[in-house]
């Protein structure tokens, strides 16, 4: 599903972000990405969309040779998974309905398919009800949920959700975990950046630590600090 | 690319430039300002070919006798005229006939010829050649004929009107280049203002798979709207100047009366009109959305 091999990424700036990453996920899994900000979280989300390019090494998402891909590939890239942001990314003056449905205009879907898709997504989410109301006359966590409906409208094989809960609060942040995990136990592979240490802990998933651009600890099971010394490697 | 994809552009393109209005309606102004010194320039210049193309199926010279000629001598020179197979046909224009024409040129002013009589006049001869290319002989020989004063004759003029009208053209294109680069640029700034305010939702269009020519196609639109309405409203105002002109023109005796100049209707130039304009603005609408956008939308 993703592949990394031999990873470096150095911003033009001089800064390393990612120091040589190998990093394997399978069909199917839950995968959370956590470290402290400026670990390189986000740059190795970047690398997966192709927002940034990897200095060293390769990267395959989805069956796409991200390393090699051309400009005019990218979309196609994109089309193939889901992407939730931090800051939900909806178009403001677009209602819930036609957020979603926006995804599936882009890829020339058939009117049909539209119809028949985006109210599906949108229960999923449990958003049904406020399917004519604009961003702004939601919560947060509404908002979110309305960006997954539409990160999920294509029914992407990958699910990449950036810092999902990072502008919730506690129990919010909760409900969109859940739904999270629900969407992977449906078959699609999610994964999860974040530093929400309680929610990590509790869910007991595969846990990928990164810092300083290195992947310093990759567990089944995990949490979100190693408790067991003996495991933790030192770079 | 699909037809409901098709109509997503378009509509994006007519939502963009009415939040964008005042720029619109800016570059809007400019395209028919351009687009209507153009018009004046091709009116003018398809004018002076059809005038020019008067004058030429009409190779006509004008032989004017010495006044004091008397009736033999202009019988002579009649003769002459006569035996030239050069000449497809002649008409006598007596002293008379030279004096009535002149009080109709004068109008309300003929009365200035009263008190002198017709002997003033000359006898002239107005001459149809066979073919315009003999007019430099015979314009020669003629006057080399005993009793002919001067020929008149109307290459000069024809030699002039193009004269003019290929400088007229020359600065006239030079304006048009530079205003029609102006109202691509300033498409371009209105097209770049539009994607600056749009440059978030641009930004989320690209994250969910865009591709560059799906984002891009509805600002194509919105700078062909741009110019398609400047185009349509030039165009009405120009063929209402026009028609307004030739209204005037040909209410004026002199030019009436002369038949010195003729002007083509609004109905022999509206669909030449018409055509420019509309592609003209389709070129300069989709010229300054590229332009705009290889610039500031590196999607």
């Amino acid at each position: 599903m993703i592949e990394l091999r031999n990873v470096s990424k150095t911003y033009p700036n001089g800064t390393v972000a990612l120091r040589d990453i190998n990093l394997k996920l399978d069909k199917g899994e839950f995968v959370f990405l956590v470290g402290p900000s400026g670990s390189g979280k986000s740059t190795l989300v970047k690398l997966l969309l192709k927002e940034e390019d990897a200095t060293e090494g390769e990267v395959y998402v989805n069956g796409y040779d991200v390393t090699s891909m051309t400009r005019q590939e990218i979309p196609y890239l994109r089309r193939s998974l889901g992407v939730v942001f931090q800051d939900f990314r909806l178009l403001p003056n677009k209602t819930v309905y036609e957020n979603v449905a926006f995804a599936m205009i882009i890829t020339e879907a058939l009117p049909k398919e539209i119809r028949r898709q985006v109210p599906m997504a949108l229960a999923l989410v449990g958003l049904s009800r406020k399917a004519n109301m604009y961003p702004h006359q939601l919560s947060g966590g509404e908002q979110q949920r309305v960006a997954l409906a539409r990160a999920l409208v294509n029914n992407p094989a990958l699910l990449i959700a950036d810092e999902p809960t990072g502008n919730l609060d506690p129990e919010t942040s909760w409900e969109i975990m859940k739904l999270l995990s629900e969407i992977n136990h449906r078959g699609t592979t999610v994964i999860v950046a974040t530093h929400e240490k309680s929610i990590v802990d509790e869910m007991k998933k595969r846990v990928v630590a990164i810092n300083k651009g290195v992947i310093v600890r990759d567990q089944e099971k995990g949490l979100y600090r190693d408790e067991d010394k003996n495991t933790q490697i030192f770079y | 690319m699909k037809i409901r994809t098709l109509r997503y552009f378009i509509k994006e393109g007519f939502v963009n430039s009415y939040r964008n209005k005042l720029m619109s309606l800016a570059s809007i102004l400019i395209v028919v300002a351009s687009l209507i010194i153009f018009g004046v320039f091709v009116l003018i210049s398809l004018n002076a070919k059809h005038n020019i193309e008067i004058w030429k199926e009409q190779p006509q010279l004008q032989a004017f006798c010495y006044e004091q000629l008397d009736e033999t001598q202009i019988r002579r020179v009649e003769e002459i005229i006569k035996a030239d197979d050069r000449i497809l046909s002649y008409e006598k224009v007596t002293k008379e006939q030279a004096m009535e024409r002149m009080r109709e040129k004068l109008g309300q002013e003929a009365a200035i010829l009263d008190g002198y009589g017709a002997d003033i006049f000359p006898v002239s001869f107005i001459i149809r050649l066979k073919d315009v290319s003999y007019s430099d002989e015979v314009v020669k020989d003629l006057e080399k004929v005993t009793g002919i004063e001067k020929v008149s004759y109307s290459h000069d003029t024809v030699e002039m009107i193009t004269r003019v009208s290929h400088w007229f053209s020359l600065g006239c294109s030079v304006m048009i280049i530079i205003f029609l680069a102006a109202s691509v640029f300033i498409i371009a700034n209105t097209i770049k203002l539009t994607v600056f305010a749009r440059r978030k939702e641009i930004s989320i269009m690209k994250y969910i798979g865009a591709t560059d020519w799906f984002i891009r196609w509805p600002f194509v639109v919105e700078g062909v709207i741009i110019s398609i309405t400047g185009a349509i409203l030039a165009f009405i105002i120009s063929a209402y100047g026009y028609k307004a002109v030739v209204d005037k023109f040909s209410q004026d005796a002199f030019f009436a009366q002369t038949n010195l100049l003729s002007l083509l209707s609004i109905e022999n130039v509206w669909s030449k009109i018409a055509v420019y304009y509309a592609a003209i603005a389709v070129v300069v609408g989709a010229s300054g959305s590229f332009l705009s956008m290889r610039r500031y939308l590196k999607v």
